[in-house]
């Protein structure tokens, strides 16, 4: 069963598929090459036409070459008249093949012409027999039998050169010799080659065609993310190695959403439990408040009326402070989403500086405001932004309270537009109570990253300048 | 006649505390202790104010029933600001936002204003400088002769803008996309005109304005 089920597992693998046509390529040359020679041999023995019955005579070189050196033997000292009288005899048996001879002196004594299929060589119609020999066309007749085409049997008369008698040829024409094939069966072993290439270079990309378009989709499943900013599950394919990968991946994308379903409950629970914090905080505080309110109504001396104020501004502070550290507590995590929006920020800075100017107003406050010019688009959460800017006007009415000035201005430095914001008071360092302000410039700096905003702060005797500005990549 | 006003807070601390300020205001004061029956105790109210933390339903799920049930009562939120998501989601039907710990006369102001947005309070004419103006209706006088000043469309509709927020800063975003319905373009000298043409009407003297006060690098405020 086990050995079953791992067969399964490699007939379905890439790898299994890959092995085949590896073997396919392989087989190629040694299989598949003598196959077809053996189909061609086949099939051409098949298209060959039947030789006749009296080419048989022509079958054997070898046993024609005994023969013509057995009759060059006979025919040692034997006058002319009878070489010549016996090679017609021979002619009349071996017709298709020509016979001519040469005696002592050069001269050519007897040619009988085939009666078959035409002397050829190598395609030409074979040269006629010379009437007389030199030594040029011994050489020449030489060069011509090298390329037996057609075959030509040489023998000296007494099948010994040193009888000085001449010597007697038999050629025998090529046809007869190799037979005749079918014509086109070369074009047709060709194609059948071609064919077999093809089929093979085209399984092997069709394979490769499929891995690379699976992988491809399996990437662009990677890449491209849905609604939550995880990857979409593929459908599942065919279960090979791939597919076994889209599983694996699939797996992957669920159990990041359980993640993500599992941390948006913790970050419902942690809202849940600041918000409830909050509310026990502030409660008793703001019960406190009312009952200080009631107080301030009764006749007290001017020493209560200053205790009584100390303590509403210390309860006030109270809130802000928790509002801080609650706040501080939920974005640290990370898990508070900001909105990024492109956003006019002069025109958010107007609006928190307009709800501020009254209070300013009222404190005594100079507001020198000078926020003219193009609109500055950032990427900003809208409310978090003015989050910061509160936290900063904030610091200023409370730690800034000796400079009596507000000043918030845009200008350009190092080439980029800027936002400042700044104070004349004693700065940060000299503020009785400047561990809030830490609190509350905390989590400025953790929203103006989180905005990827720069900013920087410089504090002195004379007052405070906060520069806010878009970070370059 | 008072005005009534549905408050809703659990803490019974801050209730009585709360309720008693308000009664001393000169407000009728519905309290209720938990969101339940806020639908029929707020018939013939001027105003809510909710507490977002509260036993069975929230703040938020009352208010957004309240302002269904009367579309044209403000509805003042209490709460911590601490998760501004729930600031966002209370202010898509609430008319303003308090955070705890307040004080009494913050929340008199709020209120006050908030009524006076309404139309519910001051119904009396009111008196800016040397003008009578009547909120609610198209009518600015003259205190001194009782002469009626006639405003353009467009010129009510901006004073009339700055009198809901009275004594608030208005930018001129705010105030154009308010009364024009359209983005501010930066630049656009439009609304800056129509103050001029507006001063002139109102004002004793337009180059010294003190009803229409340029907040500089602001905007306009009209104040109380």
């Amino acid at each position: 069963m086990k050995g079953a089920g791992r067969f399964q597992l490699l007939h379905r693998s890439l790898l299994f598929r890959y092995l085949l046509i590896l073997v396919a390529a392989l087989l190629f040359i040694p299989v598949i090459v003598p196959l077809t020679i053996m189909l061609y041999s086949i099939f051409g023995g098949l298209a060959h036409e039947a030789p006749p019955k009296e080419y048989a005579l022509y079958s054997s070189v070898d046993k024609l070459e005994i023969m013509w050196h057995e009759e060059a033997r006979k025919l040692l000292d034997q006058p002319p008249e009878d070489i010549t009288q016996r090679l017609r005899t021979l002619s009349e048996t071996y017709h298709h093949a020509r016979i001519f001879w040469v005696d002592h002196e050069g001269r050519t004594q007897l040619v009988t012409e085939p009666s078959g299929p035409p002397l050829l060589l190598d395609g030409q119609a074979a040269r006629d027999i010379p009437a007389y020999w030199g030594a040029a066309e011994a050489v020449s007749f030489m060069k011509d039998s090298t390329a037996l085409k057609p075959l030509a049997i040489v023998a000296f008369v007494g099948d010994q050169a040193e009888a000085g008698e001449g010597f007697m040829v038999m050629q025998i024409p090529e046809e007869i010799k190799n037979g005749r094939y079918a014509p086109g069966l070369d074009k047709w072993y060709s194609i059948m080659m071609l064919v077999f290439l093809i089929v093979f270079v085209v399984s092997s990309w069709l394979f490769f065609v499929m891995i690379r378009r699976r992988l491809l989709r399996l990437q662009t499943a990677m890449v491209f993310t849905g609604h939550e900013g995880l990857p979409q599950v593929v459908p599942p394919g065919k279960p090979d190695e791939i597919g076994r990968l889209e599983e694996a991946f699939n797996t992957m994308v669920t159990e990041l959403k359980a993640s993500l379903a599992r941390e948006a409950e913790e970050e419902t629970l942690r809202k849940r439990l600041v918000a409830d914090l909050s509310h026990d905080l502030r409660t008793p505080l703001t019960v406190i408040r009312s009952h200080l309110h009631v107080l301030g109504k009764e006749s007290l001396s001017p020493r209560g009326q200053s205790s009584l104020e100390l303590m509403d501004q210390r309860i006030e502070s109270l809130g802000i402070l928790i509002e801080n550290l609650l706040s501080y507590n939920l974005l640290s995590s990370g898990r508070t989403l900001l909105k990024l929006e492109q956003r006019d920020v002069l025109r958010l800075l107007r609006e928190s500086a307009a709800a501020w100017y009254p209070v300013w107003e009222k404190e005594g406050f100079e507001v020198e405001i000078d926020l003219e010019g193009a609109p500055l688009y950032w990427d900003v959460d809208d409310s978090w932004f003015r989050r910061v800017m509160d936290n900063l006007f904030q610091n200023i009415l409370r730690h800034a309270r000796s400079g009596l000035y507000v000043g918030i201005f845009t200008e350009i430095r190092d080439g980029s537009r800027v936002i400042i914001i700044s104070d004349q008071g004693g700065g940060l360092e000299k503020s009785s109570d400047s561990a809030g302000a830490g609190l509350g410039l905390s989590i400025v700096d953790l929203l103006l990253k989180r905005m990827e905003l720069e900013w920087s702060m410089e504090s002195t005797g004379q007052g405070t300048e906060v520069v806010i500005w878009k970070r370059t990549s | 006649m008072s005005v009534t006003v549905l408050y809703v807070e659990d803490d019974r601390d801050i209730g009585n505390a709360v309720s008693a300020d308000l009664r001393e205001r000169e407000y009728a004061v519905r309290w209720l202790e938990s969101g339940e029956g806020a639908l029929e105790a707020a018939e013939g109210c001027q105003l809510a104010i909710l507490d977002v933390m509260l036993p069975g339903l929230d703040g938020f799920t009352v208010g957004q029933r309240l302002k269904r049930a009367y579309p044209d009562m403000p509805i003042l939120m209490l709460s911590a600001r601490t998760s501004i998501d729930d600031k966002l989601q209370g202010l898509d039907f609430a008319d303003d936002y308090l955070t705890k710990p307040f004080h009494p006369d913050e929340l008199a102001a709020r209120m006050e204003v908030l009524l006076r947005r309404s139309g519910t309070a001051a119904p009396a004419p009111m008196m800016l400088k040397h003008l009578v103006v009547r909120p609610g209706s198209s009518v600015v006088m003259e205190a001194a002769s009782g002469r009626e000043i006639m405003l353009t469309g467009k010129q009510f509709q901006i004073f009339s803008y700055l009198l809901r927020h009275l004594g608030q800063v208005l930018t001129k975003e705010q105030i154009y996309e308010a009364v024009w319905g359209e983005s501010y373009m930066e630049g656009d000298k439009t609304l800056m005109v129509h103050i001029r043409y507006l001063r002139e009407k109102l004002e004793l003297d337009p180059a010294a304005p003190e009803i229409i006060e340029t907040v500089r690098g602001i905007g306009y405020r009209v104040r109380g």
